[in-house]
Formats: structure tokens, sequence, C-alpha cells
């Protein structure tokens, strides 16, 4: 099934700065079909400018970044997007004064051209049966887990190969939670590929197949999820054992 | 009662041109954060397009047509020249750079097209009166509630039922998050400029054959009148720079008309203390978003 | 970067203008506005002037003796850039400094003339406070305000209306002192006025005024204003567009193309003017030369206006006899009944403003009718 020889996504040396603030410090990373990669840290350790910077978002150089085969230098978010990586941002973002249908319909906006988004839209609301509730409503009437869903919904609706998720269960309740780790490992299941920010180490190493660890922009420890929640490092900062 | 009511109707006509004007402002500015200074100068290039249309030889109908199409050009190149290439660079950045623009095309009018005012040869048909009842109504004016109203409703429909009308307003909210769509960012921000661009034509038109006559400053004062008026109504919100525009037309049009004689010569000083009255017990105008996400 | 291409282009204008000058030559300073909202009024004034000065120099200068050399430079129709203006211009050795149409910013670079002695001239300033506002080296070469309104209200009763409305907006001295002097000579003379309405210049919508002057009971038998582009045409525009008819009286901003094009809606309105040009007149003359010279009529009176401050600047120098500012001064102040192609100019007695004769204009299908030529009583001009 994956193809480690492959890999979907490979990095190499990329740094992030604002301005003389450097948040990400030459970084290498790579992420092969299939997995579910999770990218964990303290907070601004740099794992959501990382995530930023692969689509675009943020200011970024890089030795060398590929997707899917392509170079990444110098494209633009809307182009990285349609090449089939995309990004559920941290605090969701859904267009709030939108309705859940016109969210939706934005997110499959890439596929106005090519001509099926009405069958991307049906599997969707079949995925995901509240949002099919509540289709017309604003999005920013929903509760944050039903948010959470629409955001990704959306992103899925660009039908990408490659789903970056900046800390989806943030300030969410135990059980929402729940269902969110249930549904990205529903994703991947259906061979959907990963990287996964999160606050929530637990979790995360339980669902992922390998682990990142960020410190002040450099990475400081990586290797399988089994292994990360054994190293003692990850027990003392993280797990509280 | 009746002349009441005369008042309302010239509150209705002169804020309706507001509205249009404060739209166009928003538009822009929701989008890329920019106030354009340089939106009035739209409104001459409108009356210069018009009014060399007609010397030209076309009929009315055909050279607002030409002006629309000019204005919108104009508001395209505006973007595509001066303010692409200073996109995401601070408030401060954006505004100066719309004041350079304006004060170029206003030197422009005046070295290259006159600095005199130019006649414009607006159909005497237009300058009759409509009489409902006892209210008389200029023509002009009753025109100017009429497409004020037929834009404002084609705007909410561009707005509501098309791919590009959702894609502004999730621009307006999270500009980079619709990039995430996959939408290209110089296309939403090129749709924004023609559709300020088209306001501020049908604004110019309106305004021009009030006047009878283009001059290189024309624009000058309605775009000071819509940065009012999208204050008020809380920069950057579309609805509140329409009940902005409506708003200040009616200040002005009350005050105007039922000032005493020896206060009307600070009938704008009034006016600017009711706006500023407004401001201070909504700070962020009428009807402010709630969010500003930054590109 | 735009900006700075901008001022390196009108630096290297005023370098080429400034060329060596002679040691007999005139050299006048214009601070005049070539953009902003002066220049409409500037523009044609200075060619006028420049059309008199290629006629003088053309003739070996001034009584034959002094040429004329002329130092151009932009206001940019803003006080504080006229009066660093005419700091340049005097730096320059400017003998005689020209300043924008408007008493503001020729108040302005009045008071770096005054202080250095060089007599100041206004194109087109008719706010009669204006020499009183410098001092004795500033002149204008215009009809003042005053003397307009009296002309204005002279007719009116002889027209035989008996109550008046005045318009007027407090932006500028011209459009609020001229209708306010007509009501004080109007009332003098036995009329009344019934109201004041005011505008905003610049503000298109008069629906609020219109409506208040056609709701007006008793109706005024006229109107008075000196609203001129772009409020006049609006106004009236708007005023017969809401069914009034009251005749209309303006003064001489209205002057332009843009009115005469309003067609049936200014028909019967009466304003004064500086000149008009009656069979075998000099105007008449001076406007066919015109445009035998540049192949368009003359399509203002400023052009000619500022041909006639090229007269009155011949006049003073040749009694002057000499190029030095006092003398140049003493020569403007004594002219008397100097006949320019407007009609008659004299400045002896007056404080700076000149004497000269207003026309009174009746549009008529589109053209110019004649109504009363001449200067009005002095009893009857309002003291500034």
């Amino acid at each position: 099934m994956t193809m480690p020889d492959n890999p979907l996504l490979s990095i190499e040396g990329l740094t992030v700065s604002y301005g003389a603030v450097e948040a990400v410090r030459g970084i290498d990373l790579t992420v092969r079909r299939g997995e579910i990669v999770t990218l964990l840290g303290a907070n601004g350790a740099g794992k959501s400018s990382t995530l930023n910077a692969l689509v675009g978002l943020a200011p970024r150089k890089a030795k060398r970044m590929e997707f899917a085969g392509t170079d990444l230098t110098g494209l633009p978010p809307e182009t990285i997007v349609r090449r089939g990586m995309t990004l559920v941002p941290e605090g969701r973002r859904v267009f709030s004064s939108l309705t859940v249908e016109e969210n939706l319909m934005l997110g499959g906006a890439k596929h106005a051209a090519r001509g099926n988004p009405a069958q991307v839209k049906a599997d969707m609301l079949e995925r995901f049966p509240i949002l099919a509730e509540r289709l017309h409503q604003k999005a920013g009437s929903l509760s944050g887990g039903e948010q959470q869903m629409l955001a990704i919904g959306r992103a899925l609706m660009s039908s990408p190969d490659l789903l970056l998720l900046d800390e989806p269960s943030l300030g969410l309740a135990p059980q929402v939670v729940d269902r969110i780790f249930d549904l990205i490992g529903n994703l991947r299941d259906r061979g959907l590929t990963i990287l996964l920010v999160e606050q929530n180490v637990a979790q995360s190493l339980e669902i992922a197949d390998r682990g990142y660890v960020l410190a002040n922009g450099r990475i400081e420890l990586q290797g399988s999820a089994e292994a990360l929640r054994s190293s003692p490092e990850i027990q003392d900062a993280y797990l509280g054992a | 009662m009746d002349i009441f009511l005369q008042q309302l109707l010239n509150a209705l006509s002169l804020g309706g041109t507001y509205a249009l004007l404060a739209l166009g402002l928003a538009v822009v500015f929701s989008i890329i954060g920019l106030i354009n200074f340089a939106h009035g100068e739209l409104m001459t290039v409108t009356g210069y397009a018009v009014c060399f249309a007609l010397i030209w030889g076309l009929p009315f109908p055909l050279a607002v047509i030409a002006g629309l199409a000019v204005a919108m050009t104009a508001a395209f190149l505006m973007e595509r020249v001066a303010f692409r290439p200073v996109r995401g660079a601070s408030g401060t950045t954006l505004l100066l750079t719309s004041f350079a623009v304006s004060a170029i095309l206003r030197v422009l009018f005046q070295n290259l097209i006159s600095a005199r005012p130019i006649p414009v040869a607006i159909p005497a048909s237009l300058s009759g009166v409509v009489t409902i009842g006892p209210l008389h109504l200029g023509m002009i004016q009753l025109i100017s509630i009429i497409v004020t109203l037929a834009m404002l409703l084609g705007l909410n429909l561009f707005l509501h039922r098309t791919m590009a009308g959702r894609a502004m307003r999730a621009a307006a909210e999270d500009f980079a998050v619709l990039r995430l769509m996959g939408l290209r960012a110089n296309s939403v921000v090129a749709t924004a400029f023609a559709i300020s661009g088209l306001l501020a034509g049908v604004a110019g038109v309106l305004w021009v054959a009030q006047r009878g006559s283009v001059d290189p400053l024309m624009g000058a004062l309605p775009v000071l009148k819509a940065f009012i008026a999208a204050i008020i109504g809380g920069l950057g919100s579309l609805s509140g720079a329409v009940a902005g525009g409506f708003l200040l037309g009616f200040i002005e049009v009350i005050l105007q008309a039922y000032l005493p004689e020896s206060l009307l010569p600070y009938r704008d000083a009034f006016a600017i203390l009711l706006v500023i009255t407004v401001l201070l017990f909504r700070p962020q105008g009428l009807l402010a978003r709630k969010t500003l996400v930054k590109l | 970067m735009k900006k700075s291409k901008l001022l390196m282009l009108s630096t290297a204008f005023v370098a080429l203008a400034s060329a060596p000058l002679m040691a007999e030559d005139l050299v006048i300073g214009l601070a005049t506005a070539q953009t902003g909202g002066l220049a409409p009024y500037d523009q044609p004034n200075l060619a006028g002037l420049q059309m008199k000065i290629e006629e003088i120099n053309a003739a070996g200068g001034i009584a034959g003796k002094f040429p004329i050399k002329t130092i151009i430079k932009d206001t940019r129709s803003d006080s504080a850039q006229t009066a660093m203006v005419a700091q340049e211009l005097v730096d320059a050795g400017a003998q005689l400094i020209i300043t924008p149409c408007d008493a503001d910013p020729s108040i302005a670079a009045g008071m770096i003339t005054q202080g250095a002695g060089i007599p100041a001239i206004s194109f087109c300033a008719t706010t009669p406070t204006l020499p009183l506002a410098v001092g004795d080296y500033m002149f204008s070469n215009y009809p003042a305000d005053n003397v307009q309104a009296a002309m204005l209200a002279a007719h009116a009763i002889e027209a035989g209306y008996k109550t008046a409305y005045i318009l007027t907006s407090p932006d500028t001295a011209y459009t609020l002192k001229l209708p306010q002097y007509f009501g004080q000579v109007f009332t003098a003379k036995g009329g009344s006025v019934l109201g004041e309405g005011t505008f905003t210049m610049g503000q298109q919508d008069f629906g609020a005024e219109v409506t208040k002057i056609a709701a007006m009971d008793p109706k005024p038998d006229v109107i008075m204003t000196s609203a001129y582009e772009p409020d006049f045409p609006a106004f009236v525009r708007q005023l017969r567009g809401a069914g009034v008819t009251t005749p209309i009286l303006g003064s001489d901003g209205i002057d332009s193309p843009t009115t005469f094009g309003l067609g049936d809606l200014v028909e019967g309105v009466v304003f004064s003017t500086a000149g008009h040009p009656t069979a075998g007149s000099p105007l008449e003359a001076f406007n066919a030369k015109w445009t035998e010279k540049t192949g368009a009529a003359p399509d203002t009176i400023y052009i000619a206006n500022g041909y006639d401050l090229g007269n009155i600047i011949e006049a003073a120098v040749t009694a002057a006899d000499s190029l030095d500012p006092a003398a140049i001064r003493e020569g403007i102040a004594n002219l008397e009944n100097l006949q320019g192609v407007t009609g008659p100019i004299t400045y002896k007695g007056t404080n700076g403003m000149p004497l000269r004769s207003v026309s009174l204009v009746r549009i008529k299908a589109g053209d110019r009718d004649l109504v009363a030529q001449g200067q009005p009583d002095p009893a009857d001009i309002p003291a500034p």
C-alpha cells in the first residue's frame, strides 16, 4: 500500500521568518503516501508556521520543497491547493457570514471548471450528516465541533491528496475531540495522507504512523509513533508519566 | 407634511449617491485593507469618458455605457499598476499610494485635458420634472433613486447568487483562507476593483448629470463624503457603507431644511458633529464587522 | 518616486523660464495656479497676458526700451505654496509680481511682496478688502464684488423686483459677500430680502434648498447668487426641475461655456461680467485678434482681462519710465481712465481695487444680450 521510497511531500532546509524573527530554522520533513504524520512541540515551536509555509501562506525559504513530484518553490497558495495539498487552518476559520452550503461550495470552487462538484458535495454530506442538516444556516451559528467538521469538509471539497490539519481539537469538548480523531483515522483509511499538528500529544501519537518534535524552530526528535511514545523526552514533557 | 416628504425624497436621492460611493470604497477596503482615495478620480474619468463620447457623436445611453466601461477599466488598471505592487503593505503605505494616484491623475487631467470645466451635453429630457401628487421630483433625482436601488439590488444578487460574489464575501472575511479554497487572489482583487469602478462610474454619471460639466478636481468632495459614510457604517462592512451613505444624506438634507437661517453656514460642522456622536456610541461604526483577519 | 519626478520636471521648467536676464529687462514674476481649483481662472488670464507681452516685446519692449521677462511658477492653488512661490520670485529679482485669481492666496503672497516693496497685482481677485488686508503695494485687476453687486441691485430695482432671495456659500469670500452686498444695496434702494440660503461648494445636491425655495410664501421676485461651476448648473437644473421659474441674477463666475451649454434652463438669467463685445468695441476687436491667432474664439472674458493686465503694466511702466518697483507702484496707483479692451480702467483715487465698467448680460437663446454696461452710481457701492 505505502510506497516508502516515493514520498508525497519532501522538504529540506525549510526556514520561515517574519522580519527578523525566525520561526522555523531549517527543518527537513517527509510525508509518505497514506501516512498520518504528526508535528508535536510546545507553543511557539514553529508548528503552525511550518504548515502555513507549506501551503504558501507564510514567507518561506527552502533548499528543496517537493510535493507529488512538483517543485513548490514560489507557488502561491491557490496553485498549491490546486495541486492537491490543502490546509485546515488553526481556529477553523470558516466563513462565518456565509451559509454552510456556501462554505462547501467555495471549498469545491476549483472543481467548478472540472465539473463534478455535485458528486463531491453529496459524498461530503453523507460523511457529515450534521452539515446536511445545517446546510442553510450561517456557518458562524454552528457549534465549535460543527465548525471544525465544516472546516475539514470544506477542505475535502477540493479532493486533496495531502491534508494539513492545524490543531483540529483545539477548544473542543472531550467527546467532540474523540469524534474528530475518529474522523481523521477514517480519512486515512480512505487513502488520504495527513500531516497533523496537535497539542493533544497522546491521542496524536495513537493515531499517527510517525512524528516530529519541534522546539525553537528545529526538529529535536523524530521517529515512529511507538518510538516517540516510549521516548523519555516525550514521556517527561507531554505524557506526564 | 408634503414638504417633509419632499425632503425625505431629497435625502433618499442624495443618500443613494453617497451609498454607491461608500460601497465602492468598502468593496475594496474589505478585501485588501486599502482606502482608495483615488476613487473620486474614477468618477472624473467616467465624466470625461461620457463627455468625449457625446462630443464624438454617440447617443447618450451609449455614452453612459462607454463611461461605465472606462471606469471599470480604469479601476482595473489602477489596481494592476499602482496597488498590486504594494499589496499586503501597511495601511499607511496603501493610503499614501492612493493619495499619490489621485494627485497624479488630477495633474494629468489638468495638463492633458483642461484645467477648466468642460461642459457635458446632458439631454434636455433629463432636466424634466416628475410630479407625484404634491411632490416634485427632478428627473435626475428620480433616476438617481431608481439607479441606486437597482445597483444595490444587483450587487446583492451578485454577492449571494454567483460564485465570484460568494468569493468576494468570503475574501472580505478571511482572504488568506479564501486562497486555500484554490481561488486566485489576483482575480478576486481584480473583481473587487472592477465592481468598485462600476459603482464609481454610476455615481459619476449621476454626479455629472446634475452638474453639467467635468473638471479635474471633481472627485475630491464626493470621495470625502464617501469616506465619511463608510466610516459611519463601519469600514469594510458593505451593508454598513450603504447605511452610512443614506444616513449621511439624510443628516445633510434635514439640517439644510430645518436649521435656522443664522446657523445654516455651519451645516457641515453640525453634520460632522452628528457623525462624531454616532462614532462615540459606536466607535466601530454602525455595522462593524466582528472579525478582521488580514492577509 | 513619481512625486520626485514631478518635482524635477517643474524645477526644470522653472530653470528654463529663468534664463539669464538683461540689464534693462522688466522682470515679472507670475505666481499663478497651473494646477488646482484656481487654474481655470489663472490660465486664461495668463494666456491673455502672454499675448500682450509678446506684442510688447515684438515692439522692442515697453516704451521701446524695457523688454519683459517672465518667471512663471505654479502655486497649485494653495495659499502656503503661493507665499513660498512669491518669496522665490522676489529672490529671483522680480520687479512686479502677479498673484492668483483669488483673495486668499493673493493676501498670502502680498504679505511677502508688501514687505519687499514690490508691487503685486492679482489676476482677477474681486474681494474689495484685498488691498486693505495687504497694503499699498497690492492691486487687483477686476471689478470688485461690491461694484458688481451694486450694478446687479440697480438692475433688479429697475426690472421692478420688490423681493429677493439670496443664496450664499460661506466657503469663499466671493460666494458669501457678493450676494450679501447685493442684499444691502437692494434693501437700501427699497427692495427687501426674504431670506438667505446657503450651500457647500462642490456639493451637487440642492434638493433640500430648492424644496425650501419652492415652498416659500410669498415667493421672491428674484433669486441672486454668486454660485459658479459646478454649483450653479446643479442649482439651476434642480430649481427649474422643481418647477420654480423665479428669475435668477448671477455674477461673473458663471461666465463660462458650461453655463451657456445649459440651454433653456438658463434662458433669461442675467449676470455681471467684466466686458461685452458690442459692435465696434475694443473687446470685439480683441476677440477677433485672438481668434485669428489661436484659431478659436475666446471662451471666457478672463483672456481679455489678462490682456488688459498687460495694458496696465505697459501704461504704469511707461509713466514711471523706470524699472524701480516703487516707481512702478506709483505708476499703477495713478492710472486714470486707461482704455483697456474691456473698458476704461482707473486706479487713481482707489485703494487698489480698480474702477472698471461692469457689463450686465442676459442669456438669450444660448447667446449674450447686453442689459447694461458702465459703472454704478458711487453712492450705491457698499463699503467693503
